[in-house]
């Protein structure tokens, strides 16, 4: 162990470690940010999906900094469950090569049997201890109270009552946490405490007589499991099979239209401040390719990761605080029915709702399903879901095609769009879950937390997290890949060429006329096939290429009717238009189901974390697109009567 | 799959998803031995053990069940296979 505090402590020794375990709905987490505030950072630990955070605590009186590592809450640390796994691996060192020095059990004081029995799991590891009695506000209105001394005496640690919520209790919790670091333990203490627990194989059967006995005696018997008519009446309301999915939708759809009205003000100002700036750039740098680089690689580059930043705190925080309150969980109960049918998990149902707003907080979000192999589904088609970002695309590609048309057939193509995407999404997690992804999906046992009044604060550093993990790791692989798709586009360079001629001859136009047979079959000329390969950075590219290339220029408004008509008229070198009816019917449909976005991929690969998954995505979504772009174009060219 | 008893002083075991709402009952934990390994052991861990007493706030399939303080919302799956004996208000078996 670590025996070193304060500033005893050699220079450049390790901070102690504590892991940070307890059941889900402990309160632990709030606990930990209680402790850690944001000097908290989320990990995915190796060679699992399974997220915990890695923080830094250092008391008020000046103690030793420690490292707290906030374990996945797991019921039991024998069962089959990733969480499970994670927990043990950690206790024995097997995660990073580094076992904690110490352990912070976290213990729900109104759910004392169920807990002790987690604790004494815990507790038979051979490290030092400190139990902290989480929810003690709660737990002393309650007649009869819990004991903390008696409670140590049986656990043979200390046991300090807190409230995660509230901050009661922490100064005392600084002590004990300080003194288990820099403390011997020795083999005394481990066997002292040993011998008050249950055997370290002992059956669930033994481990719950044996929590019930101490439960009895540091808090008296169980009290009579009080009925609460309301909140019956409430969650037989909220998990209805038809009320409850009703009041889920109505929900999503209010958080959702939430995050688009509030979210699109920042990223308004987001994208004039990055315009503004690359303005800026380009007035004081000589003209040229270093003012190219900074203007159109590196600040559009960073401006176009930051864009997504409002949406994905929205989202969080709005997540945190429904999470929070308890309903989730019951939403999540309501819709597993209908989510089992496609071998997905009821809490899939908010990452895939997410998605249509964007699929990058969307995959972020699917933190929320606990099975490794429907959460892993839930991302592999997520970006299925018709995205902000494929929007000015449809408007563009369903203009052309409404022309001459009645006026509900815009309405109707925009329904059929996202319709098209929904489907396909859901059909393909039928089949991952039948082939790749085949096995059993987790049985639906979920523990409903009580309602409560979410925390505000736990809101905020939810969101603050995950915004970080966002720009961290998601952000600096976008401006990467931005800087290398301004590369291809702006070389090799055009001689005094306009944009459509720079498009034209660059690497990204030369790669255009290579690869243009293989899209020859949907009609995809070298111009449409120029397009869908610059869109593979964002989809929304494609209007400001077709912009350029149609000489409408690159700030094309795809609402423009002055640009539907420049782009709906564009020549093929033989003549015949681009956009003909079978093949803008094929490039929309390609468009509605085509992975055409890399910052998605490298999301992918962050929250997976291997290139596998992307690769997947990338290969089956493009094969379906191109499927469907193929039949779509057929079909509407023998609907025309062509040859 | 309901055990009617055989013996005077045999109890009834019905399957949960009969039972109405506020309705009690002891859990036998014996009859969810066909239930996958995996499962039943989370369910041991999240409270639903032998004997253990629960109470249906929302009845049928799925359904929620309290155990102590503690709300679980169980699937139909796993709630057909899960035998219990109804108690009264008195907590005597019937």
């Amino acid at each position: 162990m670590t025996a070193a505090g304060g500033d005893e402590r050699p220079a450049g020794a390790r901070m102690p470690r504590i892991a940070v375990l307890g059941n889900p709905n402990t309160g632990k987490t709030t606990l930990f940010n209680r402790l850690c505030g944001v000097r908290a950072r989320t990990a995915n630990f190796p060679g699992s999906t399974v997220e915990g955070r890695v923080g830094t605590h250092r008391a008020p009186s000046g103690a030793a900094e420690l490292e707290l590592m906030d374990l996945p809450g797991t019921y039991s640390l024998s069962i089959d469950v990733p969480e499970s796994q994670v927990c043990r691996d950690s206790l024995r060192g097997a995660l990073d090569g580094r076992a904690p020095d110490a352990m912070l059990v976290v213990v729900d004081a109104t759910n004392l049997r169920r807990n002790l029995q987690f604790a004494a799991q815990a507790l038979a590891h051979r490290l030092p201890a400190v139990v902290a009695l989480n929810m003690w506000d709660a737990a002393k209105a309650r007649t009869p109270s819990v004991d903390p001394a008696e409670l140590a005496r049986r656990l043979g640690c200390p046991v300090v009552p807190v409230s995660g919520r509230t901050g009661e209790g922490m100064p005392a919790l600084d002590v004990a946490l300080d003194t288990v670091t820099t403390l011997p333990f020795g083999n005394d203490a481990l066997v002292a405490r040993l011998q008050k627990l249950p055997a370290a194989d002992a059956s669930p059967a033994a481990l719950a007589t044996w929590a019930d006995g101490v439960a009895r005696a540091v808090a008296g018997p169980p009290p009579e499991s009080a009925g609460d008519a309301l909140v019956d009446r409430i969650d037989v309301a909220l998990t209805h099979p038809f009320l409850g999915i009703a009041v889920f939708a109505v929900t999503m759809a209010a958080l959702f239209s939430a995050i688009f009205m509030v979210a699109s003000v920042p990223m308004d100002l987001i994208d004039l401040l990055f315009g503004s700036a690359a303005e800026a750039v380009r007035a004081r740098l000589p003209e040229g390719i270093l003012a190219e680089l900074v203007a159109d690689g590196i600040v559009a580059g960073i401006g176009g990761v930051l864009v997504f930043l409002p949406q994905i705190c929205l989202l969080f925080f709005l997540l945190s605080l429904l999470e929070d309150s308890g309903y989730l969980a019951r939403a999540a109960f309501a819709v597993d029915r209908v989510m089992r049918r496609f071998g997905l998990a009821g809490p899939s149902f908010v990452p895939l709702l997410s998605s249509h707003a964007c699929a990058l907080p969307g995959i972020m979000s699917t933190r929320l399903v606990r099975d490794d192999r429907e959460r892993l589904a839930t991302i592999l088609v997520a970006p299925f879901m018709s995205c902000s970002a494929r929007l000015p695309v449809y408007v563009l590609l369903i203009g052309i095609l409404s022309v001459g048309r009645p006026a509900w057939f815009a309405g109707a193509a925009f329904v059929g769009c996202y319709a098209l995407g929904a489907s396909a999404g859901l059909l393909t997690a039928l089949l991952a879950r039948r082939t790749i992804l085949r096995g059993p999906g987790r049985a639906l046992v979920l523990e409903l937390p009580p309602y409560r009044v979410p925390s505000l604060r736990n809101a905020f550093l939810t969101t603050w997290d995950r915004a970080s993990v966002f720009v961290r790791n998601a952000g600096t692989t976008i401006l990467a890949i931005s800087v290398v798709m301004w590369w291809l586009s702006a070389f090799p360079r055009a001689a005094g060429g306009d944009g459509r001629t720079q498009q034209a001859s660059s690497f990204a136009g030369q790669l255009g006329e290579a690869v243009q047979p293989a899209f020859a079959p949907l009609g995809f000329d070298s111009q449409l096939t120029v397009g869908v390969l610059t869109s593979f950075l964002a989809r929304e590219v494609f209007v400001s290429t077709m912009g350029v290339l149609a000489g409408a220029g690159t700030d094309a408004d795809p609402g423009d009717d002055s640009v539907l008509e420049r782009v709906a008229s564009m020549p093929r070198a033989d003549g015949t238009l681009v956009f003909d009816e079978p093949t803008t019917a094929a490039a929309l449909v390609f468009f509605v189901l085509a992975m055409q976005c890399l910052p998605t991929l490298a999301v992918t690969r962050r929250e997976t974390g291997s290139w596998k998954w992307p690769a997947i995505q990338l290969g089956w979504m493009t094969a379906v697109a191109y499927a469907a772009a193929l039949a779509t174009h057929a079909a509407v060219a023998a609907l025309n009567g062509a040859p | 799959m309901s055990a009617a008893p055989d013996e005077p002083g045999a109890t009834v075991r019905i399957p949960l998803t009969q039972l109405q709402r506020g309705q009690r009952a002891i859990v036998h934990c014996a009859d969810i031995a066909d239930l996958p390994e995996g499962d039943r052991c989370l369910l041991h861990a999240m409270g639903m053990h032998h004997e253990c007493q629960i109470r249906v706030c929302s009845p049928g399939t799925p359904c929620i069940v309290q155990i102590d303080s503690t709300r679980l919302g169980i699937s139909a799956d796993v709630a057909r296979r899960i035998l219990v004996t109804p108690i009264d208000d008195a907590g005597a078996a019937r």
